[in-house]
């Protein structure tokens, strides 16, 4: 592969050094864009996302994966999926997962009395998802965080992370004794060895 | 009525007549009661009936070869104890160095040579020329499918069970088997967080059956409350109808339960085991001073686990003895001095006490048995310095009490009817010179309600102390060292804070005599200090010089006993740093 070398030279020109011809030029570019935008019905060939806007949703914008506000997702019966095992908590890097847990009375024995994200220290790098055993932190819901006027509003609780998520299609346990026929295949590097 | 019933009450030992030489200058003494603790006659730490592989002096010794290497090893010890001497532990579930041998886990399987089958390495005793390989290919396969049979009906829900982080099953699993589960047929479900007792709930799915928890209830307590019922892989953990495990030493079925099977209902969902700081000190929940170890976080207090120590208390430790850490509750603490009700700086409170105290004309000093050796010789020192008349004020000798927590039930095992971590240690500081000692807390009462003094020193919150005592207390000056709100330091006018064991590095002498130690499990925050040191302060602001500090004390006591582990806590502070259990998997 060969290396081209393109000479520029620095050196500016009259129609340079006067600049006005230079913003002319650019004011120029804006006024074709406000008039085109102005006036052609179904806003022309505008090229910014418009947030807020009726119609618009910024979801469809972002890439599947993007990593956007957490979410908790929801049991059959609407509950919490979560059963406070601190992984997330544990692996978070910017420590900005709060759980305390509490007994649920009932066979999944375990779940958070109260469960906080400190959005404003969060550094966005989906551990916690990785992380989760059930299933029940997601950052799929494409939303970044937005500025707020209070830190106390970027700290959110149970029933704001409850209220972004839904039912999980994932099997709560796992899939017990058919997990042949529905996982997918084992790494091959665990299998057991042949005798 | 159960069997354990009949043995409490057969086993409380009444306090035994003093075998130590009694106070100097002795009071009418409670009827029945002696101040002091003592061990119950022919009482012995409940140590391992396994004999450890490493041989004492003039013991008979026996030399094995294993993995290879030569190993002498005291005779009649078993070959797992002896691997484990070179640092290879043979991996297991149902053997315990303090219980019977139960050989029923086949986790611990080894090669001997001129033995046809492989040997569970716990049962079979050293002997002279054995050669054991305990890594050699045969082994390996046979533990990885011992594994796979014990994985087999167990639920696996690590992710909602409290010994996760410390489980032995997990443990041996990432070392050993680490592959997928090759059953498809469904899992055996057997009771699921099951109430069986006062302090402990069973998960019978979890449970590999490795009987350590039976064994423990027959060996130890001797209340034998659990068993097991059922055959081949329904077998499980159960209680007798009508009986349920509450005995005094329940909690340990927790420790050695290998995975999360018993879990204790305080701990229950309080902490993962890993986010907590393991420091090793010692309980003071009554005079025997068991070790242990104090696990925290952020400067809170999540449990008390026993620690082994041959000495005292083996593995063991009583259920009453792990709710001391309820006392660090950080609600409670005192955190500022207050005089008269004003929080003020810890400097102007030292200086109102020292002129109180020196224009006091009837003052009583208060030693506490709940207090280390270094605070009550502090107090001893301070009731000297005010004895003593110097230039322009008259000595004048303080009246002299140890005051505690009330007596409590203690039996033959390890639990101790005196609930003070130092008695004896409060009782040898307070009998140092002339005074009266160990009146009784009532007749105390009574004379503060009556305002027989105009000046009290409390060296501890704790104590209890009628009403009318504690109203007297609010109109004279009376000072309490206080690491938290109790009765006693909220009727006190003046509250200097005290750091509380959890912060402090300190010594009790125990029922045996024996130097206990102490250690920090973090820095004391805001205002409160050492005991040892506000008296310090305290009498640095009388004009005294060169007064020792906490430290200092802690030094010479150090080197009195010959304590070879105390005197490296003193010169090296980084010894005291607590472990992080997430490195420390090692319990269970």
């Amino acid at each position: 592969m060969t290396i081209s070398v393109k000479k520029v030279s620095l050196q500016r020109t009259t129609r340079d050094q006067i600049f006005l011809p230079a913003i002319l030029e650019g004011l120029l570019t804006t006024a074709r864009h406000f008039f085109k935008n102005t006036f052609t019905p179904g806003h022309g060939d505008v090229e910014t996302i418009r947030y807020g806007e009726p119609g618009v949703d910024v979801k469809d914008y972002y890439p599947e994966r993007f990593r956007g506000v957490h979410r908790l997702m929801h049991r059959e019966d609407g509950s919490v999926r979560c059963v406070a095992c601190m992984c997330c908590s544990t692996v978070c890097p910017a420590r900005c997962i709060y759980i305390e847990a509490e007994d649920r009375r009932d066979d999944a024995e375990k779940a958070p009395r109260s469960f906080v994200i400190d959005e404003l220290k969060c550094v966005v790098c989906g551990f916690c998802v990785e992380a989760c055993p059930c299933d029940a932190i997601r950052m799929d819901t494409r939303e970044h965080w937005i500025p707020t006027e209070t830190r106390a509003e970027a700290v959110l609780g149970k029933v704001e992370l409850m209220s972004r998520g839904e039912q999980s299609v994932a099997v709560q346990g796992g899939l017990g004794a058919s997990y042949r026929e529905q996982a997918p295949k084992a790494d091959p590097r665990f299998t057991h060895d042949p005798r | 009525m159960s069997n354990h019933d009949s043995r409490s009450t057969s086993s409380t030992i009444p306090p035994t007549p003093g075998t130590l030489p009694p106070p100097s200058v002795a009071p009418a003494p409670r009827v029945g009661m002696d101040p002091r603790p003592h061990a119950p006659e022919g009482w012995a730490p409940p140590v391992a009936p396994n004999r450890p592989a490493e041989p004492t002096e003039g013991q008979e010794t026996v030399t094995l070869t294993i993995d290879g290497k030569e190993v002498t090893v005291a005779k009649g010890t078993n070959v797992l104890e002896a691997s484990g001497l070179l640092g290879e532990e043979v991996c297991h579930f149902c053997y315990h160095q303090g219980l019977s041998i139960a050989a029923s886990c086949r986790q611990c399987l080894v090669e001997i040579e001129k033995m046809g089958k492989l040997q569970p390495s716990c049962q079979v005793p050293v002997a002279e020329g054995m050669v054991v390989h305990t890594s050699s290919p045969t082994v390996l396969k046979a533990r990885r499918e011992m594994l796979e049979f014990t994985l087999k009906n167990h639920p696996i829900d690590c992710p909602i069970c409290d010994k996760a982080g410390e489980c032995t099953l997990q443990r041996h699993y990432m070392a050993h088997d680490h592959q997928l589960t090759r059953v498809d047929v469904p899992k055996i479900r057997k009771p699921k967080h099951k109430d069986i007792g006062r302090e402990i709930v069973l998960d019978a799915e979890r449970c590999i059956l490795c009987s350590r928890c039976v064994r423990f209830c027959e060996e130890i307590p001797g209340t034998a409350e659990l068993t097991m019922s059922w055959r081949g892989d329904h077998e499980q953990i159960d209680i007798a109808d009508g009986h349920r495990l509450d005995n005094a030493y329940s909690i340990n079925t927790v420790d050695i339960c290998p995975v999360g099977a018993l879990t204790a209902k305080d701990f229950r969902f309080a902490i993962r085991a890993w986010e907590l700081h393991a420091t090793p000190t010692t309980c003071n929940g009554c005079a025997t001073g068991c070790a242990v170890e104090l696990h925290t976080k952020h400067e809170q207090a999540y449990r008390v686990v026993p620690r082994f120590d041959p000495a005292v208390n083996g593995h063991w430790m009583c259920d009453e003895g792990r709710y001391t850490y309820k006392e660090l509750d950080p609600q409670a603490r005192v955190h500022r001095a207050e005089v008269d009700g004003a929080t003020v700086p810890l400097a102007d409170a030292i200086a109102t006490v020292a002129t109180r105290l020196t224009k006091a004309r009837k003052l009583a000093v208060v030693f506490s048995s709940s207090a280390t050796n270094e605070a009550n010789d502090a107090l001893r020192e301070l009731a000297e310095v005010l004895a003593t008349s110097v230039k322009g004020r008259e000595g004048i000798t303080a009246t002299r009490y140890v005051l505690g927590h009330p007596r409590g039930e203690g039996d033959a095992i390890l639990r101790d009817a005196d609930k003070n971590p130092n008695t004896n240690g409060a009782h040898d500081a307070a009998a140092g010179s002339a005074g009266d000692v160990d009146k009784h807390e009532a007749e105390l009462a009574l004379e503060l309600a009556g305002r027989a003094y105009d000046a009290v020193l409390f060296l501890d919150d704790s104590g209890e102390l009628s009403e009318v005592a504690l109203a007297g207390l609010a109109n004279i000056t009376s000072v309490c060292l206080a690491s938290r709100r109790t009765p006693l330091s909220s009727a006190c006018s003046i509250v200097l804070p005290a750091a509380s064991w959890a912060e402090i590095l300190g010594t009790y002498t125990n029922r045996q005599g024996l130097l206990r130690v102490v250690q920090p499990a973090w820095r004391p925050e805001h205002d409160r200090k050492h005991r040892a040191d506000l008296l310090r302060d305290l009498m640095l602001a009388m004009g005294l010089r060169n007064v020792a500090t906490a430290k200092e004390r802690t030094r010479l006591l150090a080197d009195e006993h010959e304590h070879a582990e105390l005197q490296a806590l003193v010169t090296d502070p980084k010894a005291m740093r607590p472990t992080l259990l997430r490195w420390a998997n090692m319990r269970g």
